[in-house]
């Protein structure tokens, strides 16, 4: 008898700790706040409910997690999951058919969508990436950066910020003689796409040893460091003074707040040009006309005098074939919220994202109808 | 900081006619152990402190209540999947574990049972993301399961079977052999000797060996990311394939990297609650090993 | 382990006895089956990185996935693999080496010294809450240990302890050199010498309790003081097991993913060049870069990942194997199944 009770102890452990949550999962709804699922999801799957799993970028996770409440206030006939895993897991997930939609900073690669010839990547909003710097006395100060520069600096060329080249940019402004530390992301990253985008099309010589790619070959800098997803870019940066680092437009307030830094980057017309909605829209405005019928373009270096050079198309990964079709109609339906009713202000100024352009809209709805079973 | 003392009954004797050189160095000696000490639980103290101060903000009913909607809300789905997936886990682990040890202690001949104990050995120290990888080629993508309760508790349960396996083997090998004899000399079978004498004696071994699994299937990640995925959603009657679950090491590991406030309350909550539970399965370990030594006595 | 003893088995009954001989076998087979799949299937997954790679995986410093957008295919021995990438394991084998070295050394004395503070210089009371604590630090989830490494020792290692190291050590070779971010090889040393710690010390205190009475009574009896009883009895005596404790430590520390992944700064195409210098481990690039790798379209890069986790597989039996030839002699303890339960 004794020896039961031994057992006893933590299997009544386990039993009433399950027992606790079931039964808390019987009470309707959960307290208010934007950020609530109706039900508290304790529906036993199946019962004509429709089961759909987002995953990928990081930096679009945040705004599938405004998306995906508001939209399910309305519709309950469908449960969507969204997971911050990475571009990377997104778009193989959605090739592999585990998730339904993969969430990704870059489009599809041509060589995938030769493989894969169902897949496609469609335009849900414009975002935007930054340039941090951690610089003591002179993060409310916004340097001036190039491509080239930049370049320089994670090529492992440029390495003190009082550098000519950096001097050159900002004359007047006191540089440090302090050793540059390069912070790049460790995991494979939409931004790092986005990031080496930019240095490709600026710098020539990047374009030839590195290019672009969610997980570019990084130079070997000795004092480069790597971190983890956009979150542990800024910790680097907050931590680490004379560093720099790449972050998506999402994490603005969290860098504001950090007290960081940010740059003026150079655009095509060889202007200094501030992250901002306006800078934003208006580099959205001069690209938004050259969208292929694919809906994989590159939005780095738009033309214009006050384009910002880094924003690109957030995209839903989708394999046009899916084996069920009321999961056909779902993705649809839900695809076709977010690029509407889900462009909203509401929505996207909350991670400084900026709405499709209305021809972008239309050639979304052609690629998210051609999605069936 | 605690006295030196030497052990019982010597230290009249331990102190007479002893340099000084000798009591300095012992005093040295004991400082330094101490020190040891001092270093090993600062880290953590410091780590219990900052995980509940962080937690604190998000500990509420609403927390055991609410299902994480986006990084908001509460655990609940969190809770639950982490569950399901180490009930189930524990399940198929500890029946294969519990039945393998068995046979390596009281059926295989030495050569037959050396295989076992060192594939054993070698698979607890096969690192977990390896076996998470290993579950997404071959349970994920080549069966087609997808992203699902199954997935990751056969990950989880990979990850567990050695320990109870060398858990049970080592109990079994504890049970005194007048206890297997005088039941043998009483006519029982080896059946019924298992099952009524050995089993039983060595049930407290088995159950503190199958709870430290529990505790390591609690705190992985690295084999689940890749098989369990992660849902805001949870069901009672969970489908075993093509459906994702949540976990709380998954909270741990994602909301911390997240621009807002609340997902990082949440991230730490769930810290806070793996802490405790792993605070609670230890309590637990302890009384029955206590029990047990006091029974053996 | 070889059975030291083998017990002397009750005859064997009848049919029930022989039913649970097939059931336990075949569950006992199973874990030898799982070990085997797991290695097949991984090297089935490798072998195409094997070829395509040879030799200079081992040897090159480079890992790059090539260009992924574009670009002609570079074809080896009828594998083709997307141009410029080059994958080579040398940077990852010297962050894990390198880091569970340190861990290794500052968990050594400090992880023997608990068990000795444990064993020989506190009364049992104290004894029993420390060793529940030291147990519960060993039941610490990775993600919590690499949290609290990211929040409090990077940051405290990049601006007091990098700085102050360097400063005073900074004329032994790579102890000098700028401390930076904090993120690097000396936090993921010290992170995995707190989460091994735990080992070192259940195993080594289980060891020390388990010398012969008689003996230390001898040495007191002598006149020797309880360090020297330590020093020169208990200690020696329990070597084996606690050499062995070490070895099961390296081998947790060899493996551990998300923990590392969080303060190593996670280098890449770079050797660390002194004790501050961020690296990458073989199990936490893993864990890093499959998300990444699956987009690759030729799959060579998720194949190359493959070859890494074998050679981290080989590398962690290689140093069970070490250890099983050290402990034989603990087979009959309990002490290793405390061991165990650390090895993730």
């Amino acid at each position: 008898m004794k020896r039961i009770r031994l057992l006893a102890a933590p299997v009544t452990a386990l039993v009433a700790l399950g027992l606790v949550a079931s039964a808390c999962s019987s009470t309707p709804g959960g307290g208010g706040g934007g950020g609530s699922t109706p039900g508290g999801g304790s529906t036993p799957g199946g019962g004509g409910t429709v089961k759909l799993l987002e995953t990928g970028s990081t930096l679009l996770y945040p705004l599938f997690n405004l998306w995906v409440p508001a939209y399910q206030q309305a519709t309950t006939s469908v449960q969507i999951t969204t997971a911050g895993t990475g571009s990377g897991t997104g778009i193989a997930e959605a090739t592999s058919g585990a998730a339904q939609i993969g969430a990704s900073d870059a489009y599809l690669a041509p060589a995938i969508v030769q493989q894969t010839p169902t897949m496609e990547n469609i335009p849900l909003a414009i975002s935007a990436q930054q340039v941090n710097y951690n610089l003591p006395g002179l993060n409310s100060k916004h340097l001036n950066l190039s491509g080239a520069v930049l370049a320089g600096i994670y090529g492992g060329k440029i390495r003190y910020w009082d550098d000519p080249a950096i001097k050159a940019l900002n004359p007047g402004l006191a540089l440090p003689h302090k050793g540059i530390v390069p912070v790049h992301r460790a995991d494979g990253s939409g931004d790092s796409f986005l990031f080496t985008s930019y240095l490709s099309d600026t710098t020539p010589s990047w374009s030839k040893s590195v290019g672009f790619s969610t997980t570019p070959n990084w130079p070997s800098v000795p004092s480069a460091i790597g971190a983890n997803g956009n979150s542990g870019m800024v910790q680097a940066l907050q931590q680490t003074p004379y560093a720099i680092a790449y972050v998506g437009i999402s994490y603005l307030d969290q860098t504001d707040k950090a007290g960081l830094g940010y740059a003026a980057l150079q655009n095509r017309d060889g202007k200094f040009v501030l992250p901002s909605s306006d800078t934003i829209k208006a580099a959205a405005a001069a690209s938004a006309g050259n969208v292929p019928a694919s809906g994989a373009v590159s939005l780095i270096l738009s033309p214009g005098a006050t384009s910002y050079p880094i924003i690109n198309y957030e995209y839903a990964i989708v394999n046009t074939k899916q084996s069920d079709p009321a999961v056909a109609s779902a993705i649809k339906a839900f695809l076709t919220w977010c690029i509407t009713q889900g462009n909203a202000a509401t929505f996207l100024d909350q991670v400084h994202f900026q709405p499709l352009p209305s021809n972008t809209v239309q050639l979304s709805q052609q690629l998210i109808s051609k999605i069936g079973s | 900081m605690i006295a030196a003392r030497p052990a019982e009954g010597a230290a009249g004797r331990a102190r007479t006619g002893i340099s000084l050189g000798r009591r300095v160095r012992h005093r040295t000696a004991v400082v330094l152990v101490w020190l040891s000490v001092a270093i090993v639980l600062l880290p953590l103290a410091h780590m219990f402190a900052m995980v509940t101060s962080h937690a604190v903000r998000a500990l509420s009913p609403k927390l055991f209540t609410t299902s994480t909607a986006g990084v908001a809300g509460g655990l609940e789905n969190a809770i639950v999947g982490t569950i399901q997936l180490v009930v189930l886990a524990t399940v198929a682990a500890v029946t294969l574990g519990v039945l393998g040890g068995i046979w390596v202690r009281e059926f295989a001949s030495p050569r037959a049972a050396f295989p076992v104990r060192l594939a054993a050995d070698v698979l607890a120290g096969v690192p977990s993301i390896v076996i998470g990888y290993f579950g997404y080629v071959t349970m994920v993508t080549w069966l087609g399961w997808g992203f699902s309760l199954l997935a990751g508790a056969l990950a989880l349960a990979v990850i567990m079977l050695p320990y109870v396996l060398r858990a049970t083997d080592l109990a079994i090998g504890r049970v005194s052999e007048e206890l297997r004899d005088a039941s043998t000399a009483l006519g029982a079978t080896q059946a019924a000797t298992l099952r009524r004498v050995i089993l039983r004696s060595a049930l407290s071994g088995i159950v503190t060996g199958a709870l430290l699994a529990v505790g390591i299937a609690l705190g992985e990640t690295a084999p689940l990311l890749y098989t369990a995925g992660w849902s805001n959603y949870w069901g009672l009657l969970p489908s075993f394939t093509h459906n994702p679950v949540g976990y709380l090491t998954y909270v741990v590991w994602t909301f911390i990297n997240q621009p807002f406030a609340e997902a990082h309350a949440l991230a730490y909550a769930a810290a806070f609650l793996l802490m405790i539970l792993v605070l609670l399965l230890n309590v637990v370990v302890r009384r029955v090993i206590v029990r047990h030594t006091e029974e053996a006595r | 382990m070889s059975e030291t003893t083998v017990s002397a088995r009750p005859r064997r009954g009848r049919v029930s006895s022989r039913a649970w001989g097939v059931a336990s076998g075949l569950a006992a087979a199973a874990t030898p089956l799982i070990l085997l799949t797991i290695l097949v299937v991984l090297a089935i997954f490798a072998w195409r990185s094997v070829v395509w790679n040879g030799l200079g995986f081992f040897t090159s410093t480079k890992w790059n996935l090539g260009n992924l957008y574009g670009g002609s295919l570079v074809v080896r021995h009828g594998i083709a693999a997307p141009q410029g990438a080059e994958y080579g394991m040398l940077v990852f084998v010297t962050g894990t080496l390198l880091s569970s070295a340190i861990a290794i050394v500052l968990a050594v004395p400090v992880g023997i010294g608990v068990a000795v503070a444990l064993t020989s210089f506190s009364p049992r009371g104290l004894a029993t809450v420390v060793s529940f604590f030291v147990e519960l630090l060993a039941g610490v989830p990775s993600v919590v240990f690499g949290l609290w490494g990211f929040t409090v020792l990077v940051p405290w290692i990049g601006a007091t302890v990098g700085p102050g190291m360097s400063k005073v050590l900074g004329f032994i070779p790579f102890f000098g050199g700028q401390a930076q971010t904090g993120l690097g090889l000396l936090a993921s040393g010290i992170v995995l010498a707190v989460m091994i710690v735990p080992i070192i010390t259940a195993v080594s205190r289980d060891a020390l309790a388990k010398v012969p009475r008689e003996l230390l009574e001898q040495g007191r009896a002598l006149g020797l003081t309880e360090w020297e009883i330590v020093r020169d009895l208990s200690l020696p005596v329990a070597r084996p097991a606690v050499i062995g404790a070490v070895i099961l430590g390296l081998g947790r520390a060899l493996g551990e993913t998300m923990a590392v992944l969080m303060v190593s700064g996670s280098a890449v195409n770079s050797l660390p060049h002194n004790l501050y210098s961020p690296i990458s481990t073989m199990a936490s690039t893993i864990a890093a870069q499959l998300d990444s790798a699956m987009t690759d379209a030729t799959g060579m890069a998720v194949h190359a990942l493959a070859e890494l986790a074998v050679v981290l597989f080989l590398i962690t039996v290689l140093v069970n194997l070490l250890v099983k030839r050290i402990v034989r002699t603990l087979e009959q303890s309990p002490v290793l199944l405390w061991a165990e339960r650390e090895t993730e």
